[in-house]
């Protein structure tokens, strides 16, 4: 009875959480005081966390699809085993394992060393990882951490804050709070993206940039600052290799096309330019999940900061922002077909042998490969996928999907997924077993159990063990605090972290290791021997343009209206009424143009409009918005038919960023 | 009037939790922060801990509460709806004076119009209230601004106020009177009362230093406010920083508003839920074919001050909807909670910073 702790687990935020448990149900939430990451505050979401934990959409139980069609309840153990017996059918490269970015650190590290080790199956990915990803290249590439270098707690020290692409008030408000308060103490904040946002516009420079020119601005500030010696030299001195090789990068740059491709005065990219390298402190945000910043913009972005010096020091940082909950702690145990957890490249031989001598089993060294790029692949070679917690994502591969032997579904929710699954197995809730989740800042928060299971269901930590037993591997482990024991042997970074050390507290950071068994609040330097690189970055590809035959820069996003996790989201009450809203009044799908392109195509709010692009076409709803400036459509794509009907047919990215722009024209229907 | 010990708050609490369960301040294991809570153990409330950050309301109102179960049969058209069961009795121990002024907005809400609403009534007719005067103030508060402190007038079925190491006990009820009784609580000397009266004009008089910036200024900003001399200039600039969260509306003791869902059940049957809403949401004035008359986000924020500081609007609670807890500072993304959005609007009165 009572509120009792807990971490919010939808974004990559980390707030702090009270959830009510009455009897055998949580009905209600409350903001946790003094969190050191929310402060007391929640947004909308985690608001009406409750909501969701009350859905009916839970699955109930095992469901096993008959031959004939239809699904057939079976008991848990038997569902189990005919889960064993079904992949034991295929060879490790035949299987691929989708891991859920909102599972829980011990959850996806022994689906990992269940995939590696119990079925010599490399081919392990995270669902709605892209954006993610990018960071965690370019990071290592840099020589940093493959997170957020700085914290969150330092926001309100940093005299200059950039924020990158991002709604961020939308996707993760309780950052965006937090950036906002500090603006409003004093930090100088500078936004860039190419549609207006709450954040844009509560900024004190906000560079309205053409579609797909992000990149393009950043490198012209790195430019600036090297063209009028305001590079941090002795911080580049000491700690960075590759400043000459960066300089010279630098030079391919026309200054004179910089303005006309992004539409900003360089007068004014040369103001930014010069306060971030003039600001005694100054930190970059920007999202990191499937709406994310490309490869080539957070290079320039991270070589822009080190070049200013502003990393490694107190209110400074290049910091990923992320839209799931465990998106962070996923890539650290080792969610990822080319990564073993703790970061360790799958190809490091070293690491490998370390690894398989921990886990008592050979890990074959064979690349593996990402279940989404093999679902993409003709021929594809997959014939059995384990999904895990999936949302509407996955509607991409509908076809391929179909097309495979063996689909099975771990997962708390009932889901769009499971029509295409065989064995449907559900899950605990967050709320029903013990799980550390790793935050954006990397904290690592221990969500423990709030209360029983009311259904004949166990943790996927749980059922992984199970299953590798069921393969002959004696896997004994009593709890989860069991498994994040074996986590701390096995990643340097989490090595003094266990379930003891983060009860009765808000989380620890990592590094959380003997040196720092307080956690670690930011990147520093802490010797001259710890070398950071500049990323090596293309030259400047080319800018869309529109045209006369094509005179509207598109750009296919998604956070704004509905976060991505809609899927979670239509299961609660609140939240659903405010998202639901637009997918009632714009059943179709939308386009934002602005009143005065709208009134020069002569449509109305709500009128249709056909998008014709060079490669394809789609009849969507024109919605009018002050957000979007002339020249520019943005189209939220949240309905299912856009993704096949249009954006694929572009050879698009699978789930682009906003980065991804395609020139088309709109006509009245 | 009486006067009791520790002890005697002690064993207060506990013959209180004979018959009601529990609710007071405790502390939060980690943060040390206080929230208002249920609570098994009596040794858990600190009676003297400052302010909670969480208004009492959810003990009436309750933030998912049912309020009907139906079971339909599709095949057999067969309906059965069943009666919610009668909630627990509750003593609600420690409750400050603004908090139990925000209870009876509630009451006034719920209760005191045209239609009584059963449910709040069930939960709110088998309640004890013991308050606790201010005898400091907290740094976010400003209830001498908004006529609802720092010690409570009515409401109560026993206040107490801490003298040193007693607490002085008024009966504010038959009830309340009848407690006192039972547990042979001593008479206080009527030296203790004039000590009370000290007290209380010590804590008021203590309010000037944190009321000086802003709050001072309600009285002021209700009349802009009512009168509608608040500039639309003025309300775009805090509309411009709502997150549209509803944490003011959760964290309000007098926010009353809530939405009416029906959810299904994994057993099969239906529950009636009333769920906490908030009017900073476009969903909440939205009606059907698009139709809002609500929609930009700074006509929502200027809808809740309204409702807070509009006389026309405290008519309705015969006292103003804001009591100065200070909550929606403390919880509010943007940075416009009302003691803020006072401040908004003198400097647009003093056309200074």
């Amino acid at each position: 009875m009572g509120y009792k702790t807990g971490v919010c687990n939808f974004c990559g935020t980390g707030c702090g959480n009270l959830l009510r448990v009455e009897g055998d149900r949580i009905l209600g939430v409350f903001s946790a005081p003094g969190h050191p990451v929310s402060r007391g505050r929640l947004c909308v979401r985690g608001w009406h966390i409750h909501e969701l934990l009350n859905t009916e959409d839970r699955l109930a139980y095992p469901l096993a699809r008959l031959a004939g069609g239809g699904f057939v309840r079976v008991d848990y153990r038997s569902a189990l085993d005919q889960v064993v017996d079904g992949l034991s059918r295929y060879a490790g490269e035949e299987i691929a394992f989708l891991a859920s970015p909102r599972s829980s650190n011990e959850d996806n590290y022994l689906l990992a060393k269940l995939s590696r080790a119990a079925l010599g199956c490399n081919n392990i990915g995270l669902a709605s990882d892209s954006g993610h990803r990018h960071c965690v290249d370019v990071f290592m590439q840099g020589g940093c951490w493959p997170a957020m270098t700085g914290s969150l707690a330092d926001v309100e020290t940093a005299a200059l804050i950039l924020v990158v692409g991002s709604d961020i008030t939308r996707q993760n408000p309780i950052v965006g709070s937090r950036i906002h308060l500090a603006a409003r103490g004093g930090s100088h904040l500078v936004t860039i993206s190419s549609r207006s946002t709450q954040i844009a516009r509560l900024s004190h420079r906000h560079h309205l940039v053409r579609p797909g020119t992000q990149g393009l601005l950043l490198y012209a500030m790195a430019r600036i600052l090297v063209e009028e010696n305001l590079q941090d030299r002795d911080f580049i001195g000491r700690y960075t290799d590759g400043y000459e090789v960066f300089v010279r990068s630098l030079e391919a740059l026309d200054m004179g096309a910089v303005q006309q491709a992004t539409g900003i005065g360089l007068d004014d990219v040369r103001e930014t330019a010069r306060r971030i390298a003039r600001a005694p402190s100054a930190m970059a945000f920007f999202p990191s999940g499937i709406s994310g910043l490309d490869r080539e913009t957070i290079a320039r972005l991270y070589n822009l900061f080190l070049a200013a010096g502003k990393i490694g020091r107190e209110g400074c940082g290049v910091n990923p922002v992320t839209g799931i909950s465990n998106l962070v702690g996923s890539y650290d145990v080792g969610a990822a077909p080319d990564l073993l957890p703790g970061h360790f490249r799958a190809d490091d031989p070293e690491a490998a042998r370390r690894l398989s001598k921990t886990w008592g089993a050979e890990i074959s060294a064979a690349p593996g490969r990402h279940p989404a790029e093999m679902l993409s692949a003709r021929p594809c070679g997959l014939k059995a996928l384990v999904i895990v917690d999936h949302d509407e994502e996955i509607v991409r591969f509908t076809q391929a999907l179909r097309r495979l032997d063996l689909v099975v579904y771990l997962g708390a929710y009932a889901n769009p997924i499971t029509e295409f699954a065989h064995l449907i197995v559900p899950t605990t809730t967050f709320a029903e077993a013990d799980g550390t989740y790793t935050s954006t800042e990397r904290r690592i928060q221990l969500m423990g159990k709030k209360l029983e299971p009311s259904l004949e269901v166990l943790p996927l930590w749980r059922i992984c063990a199970s299953l590798a037993e069921r393969l002959g591997r004696r896997w004994s482990y009593g709890s989860a605090a069991e498994v994040m024991d074996e986590i701390a042997s096995v990643v340097p970074s989490y090595s003094a972290v266990s379930h003891a050390a983060l009860e009765h507290r808000f989380g620890l950071q990592w590094p959380c290791d003997a040196q720092h068994p307080e956690g670690t609040p930011r990147f520093a330097p802490e010797s001259p021997r710890d070398r950071l690189r500049f990323v090596p970055q293309a030259a400047p590809s080319a800018a869309p343009v529109s045209t006369d035959g094509y005179p509207f820069l598109l750009i296919p996003g998604r956070a704004n209206y509905y976060w991505h996790q809609n899927n979670v989201m239509k299961k609660t009450h609140i939240p659903r009424r405010e998202y639901n809203a637009l997918l009632l009044l714009y059943p179709n799908g939308l386009v934002e143009i602005c009143a005065e392109d709208a009134a020069r195509i002569g449509v109305r709010d709500k009128w249709p409009v056909n998008i014709v692009s060079a490669d394809g076409s789609m009849r969507v709803a024109a919605r009018i918005s002050a957000d979007v400036p002339p020249g520019t459509a943005y189209v939220p794509y949240f309905v299912q038919e856009m993704i096949p009907g249009f954006l694929r047919a572009h050879g698009a990215p699978d789930f682009p960023g906003e980065d991804s722009v395609i020139p088309v024209r709109i006509e009245k229907v | 009037m009486y006067v009791i010990t520790r002890e005697g708050l002690r064993d207060l609490l506990e013959s209180l939790q004979d018959e009601h369960a529990l609710f007071g301040p405790v502390h939060h294991e980690v943060s040390g922060e206080v929230l208002f809570d249920r609570v098994d153990d009596p040794a858990r409330i600190d009676i003297d801990a400052p302010i909670p950050f969480n208004p009492p309301k959810f003990a009436f109102f309750p933030q998912f509460g049912r309020i009907l179960r139906y079971t339909y049969d599709r095949r057999t058209k067969d309906l059965r709806m069943e009666k919610e069961p009668l909630g627990e009795a509750k003593a609600l121990v420690g409750i400050r004076s603004c908090d139990l002024a925000g209870l009876l907005c509630l009451d006034r809400f719920y209760l005191g119009q045209e239609f009584v609403d059963e449910f709040y009534l069930e939960h709110r007719k088998r309640t004890f209230i013991v308050s606790a005067s201010c005898v400091r103030p907290f740094a976010q508060c400003f209830c001498v601004c908004t006529d609802s402190g720092p010690c409570p007038r009515e409401g109560y079925d026993l206040n107490l106020t801490l003298l040193d190491d007693s607490y002085l006990v008024e009966p504010g009820s038959q009830k309340g009177a009848e407690v006192a009784a039972r547990l042979n609580m001593p008479e206080a000397d009527p030296g203790l009362v004039s000590e009370r009266d000290r007290r209380i004009d010590r804590s008021i008089s203590l309010f000037d230093e944190l009321a000086r910036e802003n709050k001072a200024w309600i009285s002021r900003v209700v009349n802009r406010i009512t009168t509608g001399f608040v500039s639309e200039d003025v309300w775009e600039y805090i509309g411009s920083q709502c997150f549209e969260c509803g944490a003011c509306a959760f964290v309000c003791p007098t926010c009353s508003c809530f939405n009416i869902e029906d959810a299904n059940t994994l057993a099969g049957s239906t529950d009636r839920v009333r769920t906490w809403d908030s009017c900073s949401f476009e969903g909440y004035t939205r009606m059907a074919g698009d139709h809002n008359p609500r929609k930009p986000v700074e006509d929502r924020r200027n809808k809740r001050f309204f409702c807070k500081l509009s006389f026309s609007q405290s008519k309705k609670y015969l006292r103003p909807g804001c009591v100065g807890c200070g909550r929606c500072a403390r919880i509010c993304p943007g940075d416009i909670g009302l003691p803020n959005v006072v401040a908004c609007i003198r400097r647009e009165i003093t056309g200074r910073e």
